[in-house]
């Protein structure tokens, strides 16, 4: 208990002095503000906007695309947000970089 | 205590360093990056304005692999334009101050840094990074550094503290025994804990440099009290002859008579006086500036040839005995080559070569010897006297110390010290040695017992060797 009390001690001291001073906090922030891009409903719209680049693109999409496409939308329904949007973004930046590389 | 206190303070300025070079640099990483994201968008409105603008951000959320980006742009009524910010966070309220934001990222808390920045028209940009990761890590840094400087802190005081109780107890023993010492308690030593640590090393050297002073107080006295009791004789006996002339003498010859042997008395006086200074020059060192180099076979050979007509009236065969050229040579050559004061070391010599006639008895001898034994000269005086017993040895050239053999035989008792003196200035030794087996030589071991018993009359003899470092 006592070291429990000295850690927290510490770490505030510690935040005080090196970290707190530096960075002000929000302070009298009632509610965190919320992040929309972790959202099923974001996923979704990444999912529309590859579904758009995948259409528009001249080429067919290379087989990883499909892959990250495939496992984001998995994931996204399985509620695995962070990690399904995460590869739908990959998924959209390799499209990106075959639509820069000219033919 | 103010070695504990700078010690923590080092530790401090340490840990302070460590923190600005890892966590702080995370901070500066994370601030560089929302700067440098201002930089990119603020370009953008300013090619294509608000529909640009727009644009970018949307596509900046949508390839962001780190998933740390936050951007929120509203309109001057703070209504969202684009972003992931679902509204504006009341607290930041100012353009030029990088926040701290509490956020909420898939339902889990999370901290954000953030800046504003005021665009025209009443537009309002927020760009910041999600730092949940980093500010854990900059928390177990913070942690780890402030647990160090703890435990460093805690150290300091307790080594302070142990090592002023050690130097309390030290300096305590040593004060003790310097307040004893004072107060007259001479016999008082530090105390020595047998630890064999550099405590026990300092009172060791104090207590070597008290018995040194100590045997240096007691020589004082020592002499204080011969000089005392050697002059009053001869000074007695010069005030008995003078006032015995003046109450007794009837005729100028019996009065002038008296008076030549009062100044006799007189002399031999001043005679010990002149020796004391003498000895105390020479252990002072202040004649060292007329050292020259010399041959000791030649310094041997003029006292061999000044003490011959005494050594032949007394009855006794003075023998010199130094290294010659070889056959053939005509040039002398130098075999006996040391470096000191010539005056000094044929006086050395002279009274080991008077002490040994003075104490051979009629018909002996007396052998004067130098040899070359790299890297020293010995010079050895040898007599069939009666010797110096092994105990009386060391004290033998103390000043005014008088063996049971010398009480009959006039002399201050200075002559050995004054020897030792030299020898020690020229840094050499002087030992003292029966002379007895080195006369009987070899075949004295393998049994002429008769001739040892002969000799044991005559005395054990002695064997004074003067050693000096020779020269190259």
């Amino acid at each position: 208990m006592e070291l429990r009390v000295a850690h927290s001690l510490g770490l505030g001291l510690g935040l005080l002095l090196m970290g707190g001073l530096l960075v002000p906090r929000a302070g009298g922030q009632s509610t965190p503000v919320v992040v929309t891009t972790d959202t099923p409903e974001y996923c979704q719209k990444l999912l529309d906007r590859l579904g758009q680049a995948i259409h528009a693109a001249t080429e067919p999409p290379p087989v990883e695309v499909s892959s990250l496409s495939t496992e984001g939308q998995r994931m996204c329904h399985a509620g695995l947000t962070r990690g399904g949007i995460l590869r739908l973004r990959r998924a959209l930046m390799i499209l990106e970089e075959q639509a820069a590389v000219p033919p | 205590m103010v070695y504990a206190v700078l010690l923590a303070l080092s530790a401090a300025a340490l840990a302070l360093y460590l923190w600005w070079a890892t966590a702080g640099l995370l901070d500066r990483q994370t601030e560089a990056a929302i700067r440098a994201d201002a930089q990119g968008l603020s370009e953008r409105w300013d090619e294509g304005g608000l529909p640009a603008l727009v644009l970018t951000i949307r596509e900046r959320l949508e390839q962001n692999i780190d998933d740390d980006a936050i951007y929120l742009l509203v309109d001057p009524q703070m209504q969202q334009i684009a972003g992931n910010l679902r509204s504006w966070p009341s607290p930041v309220q100012r353009a030029d101050v990088l926040y701290e934001l509490a956020v909420t990222r898939a339902g889990a808390p999370a901290l954000a840094q953030v800046q504003r920045y005021d665009l025209p028209g009443g537009f309002h940009l927020l760009i910041g990074r999600d730092v949940q990761a980093r500010a854990k890590l900059r928390t177990l840094l913070t942690d780890a550094l402030l647990w160090g400087l703890i435990v460093v802190a805690v150290m300091a005081l307790a080594g302070a503290f142990i090592v002023r109780s050690l130097f309390r107890r030290t300096l305590a023993n040593v004060s003790a025994t310097a307040a004893a010492i004072s107060a007259g308690d001479f016999s008082r030593r530090v105390r020595v804990s047998g630890r064999g640590d550099e405590f026990d090393q300092l009172a060791e050297t104090i207590n070597d440099m008290l018995d040194r002073i100590g045997r240096l107080m007691e020589g004082v006295r020592e002499v204080s009290n011969a000089i005392a009791h050697d002059l009053r004789t001869p000074i007695t006996r010069a005030r008995a002859r003078l006032e015995d002339a003046a109450l007794h003498a009837s005729t100028p010859d019996e009065l002038h008579a008296a008076i030549e042997r009062a100044t006799d008395d007189l002399d031999g006086i001043v005679g010990v006086f002149q020796a004391l200074l003498r000895i105390s020059e020479i252990e002072a060192g202040s004649r060292r500036s007329a050292f020259t180099e010399l041959d000791l076979a030649a310094v041997l050979a003029d006292v061999a040839e000044l003490y011959e007509p005494l050594a032949e009236a007394k009855g006794l065969r003075l023998v010199l005995d130094v290294p010659t050229a070889p056959s053939g040579s005509n040039a002398p050559v130098p075999m006996l080559r040391v470096r000191g004061d010539p005056e000094m070391l044929r006086q050395a010599v002279s009274n080991l070569t008077d002490n040994a006639i003075k104490f051979s008895p009629p018909g002996g001898e007396v052998r004067l010897s130098g040899v070359a034994s790299p890297p020293w000269i010995e010079i050895t005086v040898a007599d069939q006297g009666p010797g110096i017993p092994p105990e009386d040895r060391s004290r033998a050239i103390e000043r005014f110390f008088r063996g049971e053999a010398a009480r009959s035989t006039p002399g201050s008792g200075l002559g050995l010290a004054l020897v030792q003196a030299v020898a020690q200035l020229h840094g050499g030794t002087l030992r003292l040695e029966d002379a007895r087996l080195e006369q009987a030589g070899p075949l004295e071991e393998a049994g002429r017992l008769e001739d040892v018993g002969r000799r044991e009359d005559a005395g054990r003899g002695l064997r004074a060797t003067l050693r000096l470092p020779a020269t190259a």
